[in-house]
């Protein structure tokens, strides 16, 4: 295994966390809709994206694992709620409704790309690697997620009132993706998370509005302030719990057992 | 899962059809040739094959729901992600299937309407309830088990669309059954608990797994269209001894002990006792067991089975919250997004 100082091991595991817990959860939430799809051949392909999303977090729990030496199992299903490191966006349900599901995948889709591209330029090798093999997989759930919304948006009158209301509703809590971690700088400085948040901050808001302008929809988003402590920093939503509880109902009947 | 024969097809007589035309339709399917979509059949085989493959459609998307609802309680990252797999190649079947029954003259839409409205049926075995875990993995060891046996007969048929579908279907569900049989192995070399819950979820499955391939066949059965016309090529009962020869004996292996139990009418068992016929009979060869509880099969077809209220209820939800989606895409440019 490659050198990582050991001043780094930390916020290193812990920024690999975000981005595996990201992806759990928003597979998870999608997972629900496998048998429940609104059309049958969409109902097989959101799967396969919540497949992949959960598959991501899988190979990055285990990189984190390599480092702090625990299994991915244990990440996934044996931490505390504050221990968490994903974003509101993910934490919300979607009371089953695809108009809030597609808005979801919208904005985590696109951030996930440009924070895979970051993983896929570090210097260190494991994460790179790995990276460069999950932003191709990646960039085939933001031309999926994009087509639907701009259908959906272009679609019916219904189907655009439902989008603006999803956007309305989910894309205040989007930027959220964005809050610092904790000691992110030091891995920035060393090339371990290349490039800056503030460049890649630009560049999903145009994305994502360059998209929306052609969906014919609109979002309202507000960069927070660095103070307010979110999912980034272990405080989460209401909704966090109640759902690791529900995952986590039959892991926890024997934890050290095998399943 | 899942899908099956026992749907009950009841074919009319064949009398008002041209004698000629049936005589050769019959002399293609006696000499083993494939019956085409556009090939001149009998009205009845239509009306039987397209009975059949929607009412297997229809077991595919209900038999995605109990296990559906476990997608988010599995115990580890590997679980999950192939119980999600699973659930969607049983969606992936319920496609499959549909458009083998379009192709035979019934929308889409009008086949998800009649199963919400009860018009039509699915397999008897999803309206049973998964509480447990330990549930899901003697699904996919017991009910893929035997929707494997059942399809594989199937695959010998003569509607060449649907012979097709099996033979694609059937190596998911082997790949299916595989993980089922992983999951009870797993749990039966576990804890105690573990031990317990896949004895208590097997206490639950065996009957509606014996129930699985239909009632016990009518004497005749073999002369009747069903078979004559290769719809079906295994009766019930023949099926239902290749099952029990073949899980009679795994389940002993993995300690499992065979029960003849009761059940309330949420499909819990109230009372258990051990099924002492369970004995390998050494002229046949085959395995002797206790026949299910028939009158429980047909209450439950009639509807009034443990879940199939509940079941229906999610179907019909999924169909109404997904109603406008239908209408944006496919009434727009009339093609879906492309697959991911
Ligand atoms: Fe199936
Ligand atoms: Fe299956």
């Amino acid at each position: 295994m490659p050198d990582l100082p050991e001043h780094l091991k930390k916020p290193f595991v812990n920024m690999l966390l975000a981005a595996a817990d990201d992806k759990l959860f928003l597979g998870h939430r999608n997972s629900e809709w496998t048998g429940l799809g609104p059309i049958l051949e969409e109902d097989i392909a959101f799967s396969s994206l919540a497949q992949d999303d959960m598959a991501h977090a899988s190979a990055l729990y285990e990189l984190a694992g390599s480092i702090d030496g625990r299994t991915p199992d244990e990440l996934a299903f044996g931490r505390t709620a504050e221990q968490y490191r994903c974003a509101a966006i993910v934490e919300v349900p979607d009371e089953f409704d695809w108009a809030t599901a597609i808005a979801r995948r919208f904005f985590c889709n696109h951030f996930d790309l440009l924070r895979l591209t970051r993983f896929s330029q570090s210097a260190y090798k494991p994460l790179s690697d790995l990276a460069r093999r999950l932003v191709a997989e990646q960039q085939v759930h933001v031309t999926h997620v994009d087509d639907w919304v701009i259908r959906l948006g272009t679609g019916t009158p219904e189907s655009h009132k439902r989008m603006q209301q999803a956007m309305d509703a989910i894309g205040p809590l989007a930027p959220e993706l964005f809050e610092p971690l904790d000691d992110l700088k030091p891995l920035v400085d060393a090339g371990l998370y290349p490039g800056s948040d503030f460049t890649m901050y630009d560049e999903w808001t145009a994305t994502v509005e360059h998209v929306l302008g052609q969906a014919h929809l609109t979002v309202q988003m507000e960069v927070g302030s660095p103070d307010d402590r979110g999912g980034r920093r272990g405080v989460h939503t209401q909704y966090l719990a109640p759902m690791l509880d529900e995952m986590c109902e039959v892991y926890r009947l024997e934890p050290k057992a095998a399943w | 899962m899942s899908g099956s024969a026992n749907v009950g097809v009841h074919v009319d007589h064949e009398s008002k059809e041209d004698p000629a035309l049936l005589a050769e339709f019959q002399r293609k399917i006696d000499a083993g040739e494939l019956i085409e979509v556009d090939d001149w059949m009998p009205a009845a085989y239509r009306k039987g094959m397209l009975m059949m493959a929607e009412h297997h459609a229809n077991s595919e998307i209900v038999g995605a729901l109990p296990e559906g609802e476990w997608i988010t309680r599995a115990p580890s990252l590997r679980r999950k992600l192939a119980l999600t797999a699973k659930v969607q190649d049983e969606v992936g079947h319920g496609q499959m299937l549909y458009r083998v029954s379009q192709d035979l003259g019934k929308s889409r839409d009008a086949m998800l309407r009649d199963l919400i409205t009860g018009k039509t049926k699915y397999h008897n075995c999803f309206n049973y309830p998964a509480p447990q875990w330990a549930d899901i993995a003697m699904i996919q060891w017991l009910i893929d088990g035997a929707a494997i046996m059942n399809q594989k007969t199937l695959a010998d048929g003569a509607y060449g669309p649907y012979v097709r579908t099996m033979r694609r279907i059937n190596m998911e569900e082997a790949f299916h059954f595989k993980s089922g049989e992983d999951m009870v192995l797993t749990l039966m070399s576990g804890t105690k608990r573990q031990r317990d819950m896949a004895q208590e979820a097997f206490d639950r499955w065996w009957g509606p797994s014996l129930m699985f391939f239909g009632p016990p066949d009518k004497p005749n059965a073999r002369q009747l269209p069903p078979m004559r016309w290769r719809m079906k090529t295994v009766t019930n009962d023949d099926l239902r001894q290749r099952f029990v020869d073949r899980f009679i004996p795994a389940a002993l292996d993995l300690g499992l002990k065979i029960h003849v139990v009761t059940k309330d009418e949420h499909g819990f068992v109230t009372s258990k006792k051990p099924d002492d016929k369970i004995a390998l009979n050494k002229d046949t060869g085959h395995w002797e067991f206790t026949s299910p509880d028939w009158d429980e099969f047909f209450r439950v077809i009639r509807g009034n089975g443990p879940c199939n209220a509940k079941r229906l209820a999610l179907r019909r939800l999924s169909y109404e919250q997904g109603r406008w989606v239908r209408q944006a895409i496919l009434n727009g440019s009339g093609s879906l997004p492309p697959a991911a």
